[in-house]
């Protein structure tokens, strides 16, 4: 019984802490000693600084900082004029328009960068006045970028993969390969609902765009070149078994300032800029990632995943229902927290409770990554719906109303992931260079 | 509990948690005079910030270079000893340099929901978020430096291939020795190259962590003082 009270004074004192605006990192580690000291006679201070330092100082975890930095950069450059430029002569042939350039922008910027908000912010600069300009309705252009700029999170490199890897100790090279394919597909049912639009609201199409000559065509598109070379070396060098994912980031950092430097866009200030950016991003999420790392230790003390891990197996629940428990459960979550600090909290109990269960863990990255998509588009807390909020002025409920179709496809993409798994496993199972 | 071993009569954690919370409530009651009292030292912490973050900075470069180099060895066949624990060296520095400056940019994310009730939380609910925090980040660097100390007295050495030259250690051994002793550390300092101890690279987990707790409590300060922290546009990322 009194495991019980201790169990629930733990739990208490982190919903507490979390729940009083102390910074996740460190209301982790709080909870953490918490824990340490009711269930464990182990000296907290010396583990905790153990874990802590093991965590911090490993190789795994240098992907990081060079995948934010890589997008600090590239969100620096002419790029989002660029995309715009260039897509836009391809999508204006497609049912729908040049509403496509925002799935496709995000899509191709999300190739690039690990952060659903750096895409929003770069595709949103330039779509958002574009497709303004040439008369589409409000509720498709913010609702189409909400929802596609979370492919950010999916599309490799995913600053929220590499935190789940790490969290997990699974390859990050083998979650990237499999965001890519769960990625397109996600990219492709959006582009399907502006094209059911299309064709179900034809009153609110605006002119079509004048016509153009396939040479144009091509002229307007070698503003992509740049960015696709990027995408296909930092993806490919990984695929092919030539880089490690720290490496491929490292040669992503080279490439955007070669890129930059292309553009005549890298001055002094935008490198110091962008290298201080990438600082405090990295430091937020190490902080966040130690405080997980000390709770996690604390969490198996408590023999908490260990209890829940076996009452799930003998509920005897299937999979399907376990996930479908765990997608409301994030959900629910994702509301009042962000991404990267549901699953870092979550993961020490819910990660025996999958192994267990016999759900593969890099199939589940994805999962969870589709699930937390969503929680950036669904309000009280969604980082998307801020990042609109300060870019079009819009009340966030307006654009979480707007992002409601979007996820709806986000949660028929849990559906398409529970169904054909092998969405996500064929790819990385297929690696090259590897046994 | 010697981890609380009394300082000058009064235990550790009574110099470490009490008596800034003490002066913090001071703060509150005396705002003119604290003020006067803390504008020189704030002056001079805010450099401090700002100087850590651009080590942080340099060592978010140093991870590049160290991984550019790996994968132009490994093209040519030299072997570089250690090029994973050096990464990792670099990754611990960059994050425990940064995260003081980070917190006061904004960049660090915390649940804000009750805090932005309304203008009492934002204050008050922040006033003791801020507390928590502190007294966690203190606890947090008493034992990052304890840990560092253990380190350097146990000998520990790292598990990996990565080495150091001798005089790098005489060098950074300077700075926790008094210049008499500075004689004797140099002399026993060869040309040779040895297996990195461990207390090395975790210098600017100490120096990082104590700085996040100061930065905390000075926040506090600040707040209570002047109705606003020093943390300026939070984070939306």
């Amino acid at each position: 019984m009194t495991e019980l009270y201790a169990t629930a004074i733990f739990l208490f004192v982190l919903f507490a802490l979390l729940g009083s605006s102390v910074w996740i990192g460190l209301a982790l580690m709080g909870v953490a000693w918490v824990g340490m000291e009711l269930f464990t006679s182990r000296p907290a201070g010396d583990a905790m600084i153990t874990t802590i330092w093991t965590g911090a100082s490993s190789w795994t975890l240098t992907a990081l900082p060079l995948f934010i930095w890589m997008g600090e950069i590239l969100f620096r450059t002419r790029l989002s004029q660029d995309l715009f430029r260039g897509l836009a002569p391809w999508m204006r042939m497609l049912p729908g328009g040049l509403l496509h350039t925002n799935i496709a922008g995000c899509t191709l910027f999300a190739a690039v960068s690990g952060s659903s908000a750096a895409t929003l912010t770069t595709v949103g600069k330039m779509s958002i006045p574009e497709l303004r300009k040439r008369g589409y309705p409000e509720y498709m252009i913010i609702g189409t970028l909400a929802g596609a700029a979370t492919l950010g999170l999916m599309i490799p490199p995913s600053l929220t993969l590499i935190v789940y890897g790490v969290t997990i100790n699974e390859s990050i090279t083998k979650l990237f390969m499999a965001g890519i394919l769960p990625g397109l597909v996600l990219s492709s049912l959006f582009m399907a609902y502006i094209i059911g639009w299309h064709y179900l609201r034809k009153d609110e199409r605006p002119e079509p765009e004048p016509s153009m000559t396939f040479s144009v065509m091509f002229k307007e598109s070698r503003f992509l070149i740049p960015v696709m070379l990027l995408v296909f070396t930092v993806i490919g060098s990984m695929y092919f078994g030539w880089a490690t994912a720290t490496e491929a980031a490292a040669v992503g950092v080279l490439g955007s300032l070669a890129l930059a430097i292309m553009q005549r866009s890298l001055t002094w200030e935008t490198f110091s800029a962008s290298l201080m950016g990438a600082t405090r991003t990295s430091a937020m999420i190490a902080l966040i990632l130690m405080g997980a790392a000390f709770l996690s230790l604390a969490m198996g003390f408590t023999g908490l995943p260990r209890a829940l891990a076996s009452w799930i197996d003998t509920m005897n629940l299937s999979p399907i229902l376990l996930i479908a428990v765990l997608t409301v459960f994030y959900l629910v979550l994702g509301m009042f927290m962000d991404g990267l600090s549901s699953v870092v909290l979550t993961m020490a109990i819910v990660e025996p409770m999958i192994r267990q269960a016999g759900i593969d863990v890099i199939w589940f990255g994805i999962f969870l990554v589709v699930v937390i998509e969503t929680a950036q588009v669904t309000p009280p807390v969604g980082f998307n719906l801020f990042v609109l909020q300060g870019m079009t002025r819009h009340e966030i409920s307006y654009i979480a109303k707007t992002a409601i179709p979007m996820v709806g496809l986000m949660l028929l993409m849990v559906v398409i992931l529970v169904v054909w798994p092998e969405l996500a496993t064929w790819l990385p199972d297929n690696i090259r260079g590897q046994s | 509990m010697n981890d609380w071993a009394s300082v000058l009569g009064v235990p550790l954690w009574g110099w470490l948690f009490i008596l800034p919370t003490i002066f913090a409530i001071l703060c509150y009651f005396f705002q003119a005079p604290s003020k006067r009292l803390l504008t020189p030292i704030w002056r001079f912490l805010d450099r401090v910030y700002l100087a850590s973050g651009a080590l942080a900075a340099v060592f978010m470069v140093i991870i590049l270079i160290i991984i550019i180099l790996q994968m132009i060895a490994r093209w040519s066949s030299i072997s570089f000893q250690g090029s994973t624990e050096f990464a990792g060296y670099a990754m611990a520095a960059t994050s425990f340099f940064a995260f003081a400056y980070a917190l006061n940019r904004g960049a660090h994310i915390r649940v804000s929901i009750v805090l932005n009730i309304n203008n009492f939380t934002r204050k008050w609910v922040d006033a003791y978020a801020m507390l928590i925090a502190a007294v966690t980040a203190t606890y947090f660097a008493r034992y990052a430096v304890k840990t560092n100390f253990m380190s350097e007295m146990l000998n520990d050495r790292t598990q990996g291939q990565d080495q150091v030259p001798e005089w790098l250690l005489a060098f950074v051994s300077m700075f926790g020795t008094w210049p008499t002793g500075w004689g004797k550390l140099w002399a026993n300092v060869g040309s040779d190259w040895v297996y990195t101890p461990v207390w090395l690279p975790q210098i600017p987990m100490s120096i990082g962590a104590t700085l996040l707790a100061i930065a905390l409590w000075d926040n506090l300060f600040r707040l209570l003082i002047n109705g606003q922290s020093n943390i300026k546009g939070e984070a939306v990322e």
